[in-house]
């Protein structure tokens, strides 16, 4: 039972955590639901107009957790607060969607379409609707549509990409990396699953590409040890390849002994001052040999 | 130089009235603005092209860091000389006649109401209240040609063209009290009359939509002329020459 003696700072405090979490797109909802739902039913009157954007916000939360009574509460406010808007319909029809009752939700997406063709949200939870009940091709087709008329809609491309790993389709999986890559030069979690599906994708080619996108996303973020193992295996896998000229075999040797130098460096950091430190950087080599790619 | 010394009530009497008098008469110009605002409604046809505009920008300016083929494919999807989408596709454009478009013609009365004509008839009563006296000086020093323009009113042919009259202070005081707005209004805000005089004479600039294949042929033109020079050419090479830097990555 909290006490509703509960001083400013601390409601202060919540509120700020609430809107990090929201500003940053966290999903932890377990832990937006504990605070919002305290902050709402104790201390609302305190929260002036921010409250609207805290319901809103616990609310997705609370479909996150099956929690339906604390979410149907919050969208009872905000209906009664903004009857008529488009923003407000979503929020129930992704309720609709957390029951799974599918085609309720579509009907309440597609009226608000007929209202506003422009309503990006209400198209993009219609294919999230599809891609729940797994009707992948479908999602893709949507998906495709959605994003000739708002080419600039960068979760939506991120989502076809990971809908077309999901197919193994890499080729068009890598081309949607390649349109967030463009957009955000400087994200180096995009230049590394590039280099992935490139790495997936197998060929010479691709492994080379692989190798540049792994050290470019390197080169943006230092600590990125996927894409420093990633370096290791593309660069050794092309130094094994039969079919490459003597110079490239030995750049290859050059590039994935670095990295191996650079994996154990970041070993033994991490296991400085703990007694096991000898026995795991010996582990560590021994991981690096076994993953060798040998010529079969 | 002539040295006037003020009677101090003109300063409690004058400058600090007007000063709240445009002050709040704009916070009230904001509401009324928001008030009797109608929402515009978007075409879907501007949204998609406005994005594929910026979409071809950004491939123009980013496109070094994405492999040749890629970047080809690209140029190629928009400048193709047969299919390319800066080629094809063409928009019917409806010329929008400001003095017949009624949207237009009723969105310009509502500004003009709203700002241009408070400013006149405030402007007006605080030339006719506050007559007759000097109320303030600028800091620096200005011709004689301003004489007439900021001394109204006041008929000395040896005054200081720096002593003002009480109409030239409240203009000053609708510009500057703008950053004030936006202080208390927010961004934004329906009382900042410069920006407001700022759009009417870029005017035709909103009016981008109204002429897409115009867009469309000058971004064709800037695409054309890019080359892919490749960001990453030399990527391994600078990479392997020093140690990485683990700093934070264990705590």
């Amino acid at each position: 039972i909290t006490s509703t003696n509960v001083s400013l700072s601390c409601i202060s405090e919540m509120r700020d955590k609430l809107r990090k979490w929201r500003e940053e797109n966290y999903r932890n909802s377990e832990q937006i639901v504990d605070v919002g739902e305290e902050l709402l039913n104790e201390h609302a009157s305190k929260l002036g107009d921010d409250i609207w954007i805290i319901y809103e916000q616990v609310m997705i939360a609370a479909l996150d957790c099956s929690r339906d009574d604390l979410a149907w509460s919050c969208l009872q406010e905000l209906k009664r607060q903004f009857p008529d808007s488009h923003r407000v319909k979503r929020l129930a029809g992704m309720r609709l969607e957390a029951l799974e009752r599918y085609e309720d939700a579509n009907k309440l997406y597609d009226s608000i379409l007929q209202d506003d063709p422009t309503n990006t949200a209400a198209r993009k939870r219609k294919i999230s609707i599809l891609r729940a009940q797994g009707k992948s091709s479908e999602a893709i087709r949507e998906l495709n549509e959605y994003l000739e008329q708002f080419v600039g809609d960068q979760e939506a491309w991120h989502e076809l990409s990971e809908l077309y790993i999901n197919e193994h389709d890499y080729a068009k999986a890598a081309f949607c990396l390649e349109e967030l890559m463009m957009t955000n030069p400087h994200n180096h979690l995009y230049c590394e699953q590039y280099a992935e599906v490139k790495y997936t994708q197998g060929g010479l080619e691709n492994l080379e590409l692989a190798r540049k996108y792994f050290a470019q996303a390197l080169k943006l973020n230092n600590r990125n040890m996927r894409a420093l193992f990633g370096l290791y295996m593309s660069a050794s896998h092309i130094a094994a390849s039969p079919k490459v000229s003597a110079k490239v075999k030995k750049d290859n040797m050059k590039y994935g002994a670095w990295a191996a130098s650079q994996i154990s460096r970041a070993y033994q950091m991490a296991g400085r001052g703990k007694k096991e430190n000898k026995c795991s950087v010996k582990a560590v080599e021994e991981m690096l040999e076994s993953m060798q790619i040998t010529m079969s | 130089m002539a040295h006037l010394l003020l009677d101090s009530s003109i300063r409690l009497w004058v400058v600090l009235p007007i000063v709240f008098i445009t002050f709040f008469v704009g916070v009230l110009r904001h509401y009324v603005t928001q008030l009797i605002h109608n929402e515009k409604k978007v075409d879907l046809q501007q949204v998609s092209d406005s994005q594929v505009l910026l979409h071809s920008r950004i491939l123009r300016e980013n496109g070094k860091y994405l492999p040749k083929q890629s970047f080809a494919m690209r140029k190629h999807y928009f400048n193709n000389p047969e299919t390319g989408f800066f080629k094809k596709v063409k928009r019917k454009v409806i010329p929008k006649n400001p003095m017949t478009d009624t949207s237009m013609l009723t969105d310009m009365m509502k500004g003009n109401l709203t700002n241009v004509l408070p400013m006149i008839l405030i402007g007006g009563w605080i030339n006719w209240a506050f007559s007759g006296f000097v109320t303030t000086k600028v800091p620096f020093p200005l011709t004689l040609r301003f004489k007439p323009m900021l001394q109204r009113g006041i008929e000395l042919i040896s005054l200081d063209a720096s002593w003002v009259s009480s109409a030239s202070w409240y203009f000053l005081n609708v510009f500057g009290l703008r950053s004030m707005y936006t202080l208390i209004l927010g961004q934004d805000n329906g009382a900042d009359q410069s920006r407001i005089m700022q759009s009417q004479m870029t005017g035709a600039a909103m009016a981008m939509s109204p002429d897409p294949n115009k867009a469309f042929k000058s971004e064709w033109e800037a695409l054309e002329i890019v080359e892919h020079k490749w960001a990453l050419e030399n990527v391994e090479e600078e990479l392997v020459c020093q140690d990485l830097n683990f700093r934070g990555l264990f705590s």
